[in-house]
């Protein structure tokens, strides 16, 4: 019960449909309503609400006359205000004031603060320009009122050509500035970093002592990673299986020249034992290695990092989620022990600029290392840097505290998956592959997949508002909640098979409980209405989906309506290739998979991705599952079809890659978002390197260049045209009100029949 | 699970006649403070089972002085209404169980979320 929680202080939405002196056209409610596009993100009436009292210029609420490219504008800023409130939390106001957002103008938009102070300091003068590090926006006050209305109304909707890239920015007023980074979060335990740890005159000896152009493998082993320059010395590390061959030291022995630094380490304390072991990485800009935890079994506990040349930022993530940015000047000592070297990953995002503090009066002294402390902060180009890092081979198995991360005590990799399964023909044989292939994988992906379904569709969003105030709306099979607070005119409950999807529905404050679509426990007739939204395509028998369309006429009163999605079969209609279709598969590579590492969405949302042909796991046979290629057409009905899964990251939207297709892939994920104007992006966080060489010694076993992401598959039965029509026929005592294609999926409105008894 | 959600909620347990409606065992509940719409509250009226509405909050020691049968002319009565949003909306029972009436088959409430699946031997 979405919305009666929210901070709702009117009942009910009314619309003053009052001409503004000089202007043509009103747009009322219906004509709006007829608009999918004004049914943004949350298609509530706050937003359009929002719309019509946000003309900026002062029109009285309901009169707008725009040309096409205001509206435009217009509906662009509404959009990117609301995905602020949504995501960020922050809260624009239609009065002027002297504080704007600047959506699209952040750090995480590879703008710097140069750039953007330049383009805003022409409007007036300057009080503060706030920019969080990875935010897709950023907060200005103006010295006067005056100067920030000029920047509203003639910034919004420009663009801004920076070096990074170009955006467009849009601006609204703000009451507040959100500091949600104000604090400052720890380093990891067992971090430290000392800075200066050697001379500029050291650290030119020790460059010097690394021999990039040497060919002869018997002393060092110099490897040709597909990125980044790696040399080893004392032990070779390999990157097939992330770990140490012990028993085959290399010839050439940690360099002499390394020995004073060595011995400046022991007389620290920061290490007693001496290593054996040393590996230098060089990144140009641009490069980076992605984040992971060095193997525990092949090497002691404190990890030393010497960082030469260039500065970088260092990420450490915890496995809860916690992000830790770390500067790493050059001549840096970073040492890695306990957590910080067990638990936490670490990794360099291949980027060529990195969100640093910014230098100046503003900023203090000693800035922490950690960038969340600062809200002064700019944009530094990347440039070469060399990293030593010395470690010592552990020759006993490892016996940390942090198990879970740990290659000696945990079992290895569960066995490979089952092989394919065929179509069921009864109902315990369909029951158990939808447990496997439908229900243990949401449970599993919950997270993730409800990260990759935040925007509600028009259409659906359409039906959702033609009801009634008051009605009683049961969405079956509702996932994320993402339907439940469309109208918060009507009492929505949501029940869903996955345990871990309606908790999501639960913290979003709705109300939710865990059930079969095939058996609801609700009271016959008790629904105004019921949407079935991309749910009864998991059911393996056409008697389940049967079972499952008559149990939502069983819900709806006389006169109530059903709205059903389903995957199409078509994916292409009238013309129309589906947006699930419309990104072409890439060819697939190994590497190419370890860069995009996003998943798949169904029916044309965000995110793009390839999927590897299993052919081992086609089968001639008629009635085994094949594993279908993402992004290609279906070529049958019944199919498995794959899910990467990637950890806690929100998933840059597709509109957004497809200005990075072009780039070199080691770039493209590594491009943050391009903001509100272009789609929904929810994180304007980078997201984890695609570089190709983890020296992860988690549990996720791959090969050197592929990437780790484990693979689910979900079972499908996709619909072909006219099947979701003949299957809602068969019903007694529903009427069918309108079918019709919408974004790759077949969709049917029913309605029951007055007088029905069921 | 709000009382307003446990109103709709009915057993479905394989031959049971008389699912509903679920007696609410509780052992946590949370009152939350939730916007009044009167006019919300005022339409969900006519859907309610009043009655089971008044077990369910008796059940949980949250009924107060709501009155067993619905007063008339409910509509424009404010303080009626608040009563009722009180229990419809604020109510919570986040630990607990449902209870089947005539099979006496537990469903647990767990971080507020009723779990109603059956087993396979139940369907």
């Amino acid at each position: 019960m979405a919305q009666t929680q929210r901070a709702s202080n009117e009942p009910g939405m009314r619309l003053n449909h009052q001409k503004a002196p000089g202007t043509g056209t009103l747009l009322s409610w219906e004509e709006i309503r007829r608009e999918p596009s004004v049914f943004d993100d949350r298609c509530t009436r706050t937003t359009l609400r929002g719309r019509t009292m946000d003309a900026g210029t002062g029109n009285s609420v309901g009169a707008v006359r725009r040309s096409k490219e205001d509206r435009k504008v217009l509906r662009k800023q509404l959009k990117a205000s609301h995905t602020l409130l949504k995501h960020e939390g922050i809260r624009t106001t239609p009065q002027p004031t002297k504080t704007l957002v600047v959506a699209n103008g952040g750090l995480g938009n590879g703008v710097s603060r140069e750039e953007l102070s330049a383009a805003l300091g022409e409007m007036g003068e300057l009080e503060t320009l706030i920019m969080h590090p990875h935010k897709p926006y950023a907060f200005v006050t103006y010295r006067s009122e005056e100067s920030a209305r000029k920047a509203h109304v003639r910034l919004n909707g420009e663009k801004l050509e920076c070096r990074e890239s170009s955006v467009t920015l849009y601006l609204s007023y703000v009451n507040s500035v959100t500091c949600e980074e104000e604090v400052s979060v720890p380093l990891p335990d067992g971090l430290v970093l000392v800075e200066d740890f050697v001379s500029q005159e050291e650290e030119a000896v020790l460059l010097a002592a690394i021999d990039w152009s040497s060919t002869n493998d018997d002393f060092t082993a110099k490897k040709a990673l597909k990125h980044r320059k790696v040399k080893h010395y004392g032990f070779e590390f390999r990157y097939d299986n992330n770990n140490v061959d012990k028993d085959k030291p290399l010839a050439a022995g940690i360099p002499q020249e390394c020995l004073p630094f060595l011995e400046r380490c022991v007389k620290n304390k920061h290490i007693d034992i001496l290593p054996d072991q040393l590996t230098v990485n060089q990144y140009e800009s641009g490069q980076g290695i992605p984040p992971h935890v060095d193997t525990h079994s092949a090497f002691e506990d404190t990890i030393l990092s010497l960082s030469l040349g260039a500065m970088t930022v260092m990420e450490f993530r915890h496995p809860d989620g916690r992000l830790v940015a770390v500067v790493l000047p050059g001549r840096s000592l970073l040492v890695m022990k306990g957590e910080s070297r067990y638990l936490w990953t670490h990794g360099i995002t291949a980027r060529k600029f990195d969100t640093v503090p910014a230098r100046g009066p503003q900023s203090p002294a000693r800035t922490a290392p950690d960038l969340s402390a600062c809200s002064n902060l700019t944009l530094s180009k990347r440039d070469t840097r060399t990293s030593l890092t010395f470690r010592k081979i552990r020759h006993e198995p490892c016996g940390c505290a942090f198990p879970s991360a740990c290659d000696s005590q945990v079992a290895p990799l569960a066995p490979p998956p089952p092989s394919p399964p065929s179509l069921p023909c009864c109902h315990a044989d369909a029951a158990l592959l939808e447990e496997e292939y439908v229900h243990r994988v949401y449970d599993a992906i919950a997270s993730h997949f409800s990260s990759t379904r935040h925007s509600p569709w028009p259409r659906v969003c359409h039906f959702l508002s033609t009801l009634p105030a008051g009605a009683v709306l049961a969405d079956v099979g509702c996932g994320n909640g993402k339907y439940l607070g469309v109208n918060p005119e009507v009492m929505a409950v949501g029940c869903d098979r996955s345990s871990a999807l309606v908790h999501i529905c639960a913290q979003r404050g709705f109300q939710a409980f865990v059930s079969d679509a095939l058996r609801v426990p609700l009271r016959t007739a008790s629904c105004d209405a019921c949407i079935s939204i991309a749910v009864i395509h998991h059911f393996s028998t056409q008697e389940r989906r049967r079972a499952a369309v008559r149990e939502l006429v069983r819900l709806l009163k006389p006169g109530g309506r059903a709205l059903i999605y389903v995957w199409a079969f078509e994916q292409e209609y009238k013309k129309q290739r589906s947006k699930y279709l419309k990104e072409h598969p890439e060819k697939h590579s190994p590497t190419e998979d370890a860069q995009t590492g996003s998943s798949q969405e169904a029916h044309g949302e965000s995110s793009i991705h390839t999927s590897r042909r299993l052919e081992d796991l086609q089968d001639a046979t008629e009635s085994k599952l094949s594993v279908h290629t993402n992004r290609t057409a279906f070529n049958t009905q019944d199919l498995l079809v794959p899910w990467h899964l990637k950890e806690g990251k929100k998933q840059v939207d597709e509109e957004s890659r497809e200005g990075e297709r072009k780039d070199e892939t080691k770039e493209k994920s590594q491009k943050t978002n391009t903001g509100f104007g272009s789609g929904l992006d929810t994180s304007a966080k980078p997201s984890a390197s695609g570089d190709t060489t983890p020296t992860c010694g988690s549990a996720l076993k791959s090969e050197s260049e592929i990437s780790a992401a484990p693979v689910f598959h979900r079972y499908y039965h996709v619909f072909q045209q006219g099947e979701l029509e003949q299957l809602c026929g068969q019903e007694a005592g529903v009427t069918l009100q309108s079918s019709y294609h919408d974004q790759g999926n077949w969709c049917v409105i029913l309605e029951k029949a007055l007088g029905t008894d069921l | 699970m709000k009382l307003l959600t446990h109103n709709m909620l009915t057993s479905h347990v394989k031959g049971v006649v008389k699912g509903y409606p679920l007696l609410i065992k509780a052992t946590e509940v949370k009152v939350n403070e939730v916007d009044f719409n009167p006019q919300f509250v005022s339409r969900m009226i006519p859907k309610l089972e009043w009655s089971a509405l008044v077990q369910a909050a008796d059940e949980l020691g949250q009924r107060e002085d709501l009155p067993g049968e619905l007063v008339p002319e409910y509509e424009n009565n404010e303080e009626f209404l608040k009563k009722v949003h009180r229990v419809l909306l604020e109510v919570e029972v986040i630990e607990g169980v449902l209870q089947c009436p005539e099979s006496g088959r537990e469903f647990p409430i767990s971080r507020g979320i009723p779990n109603m699946l059956l087993n396979d031997d139940e369907v």
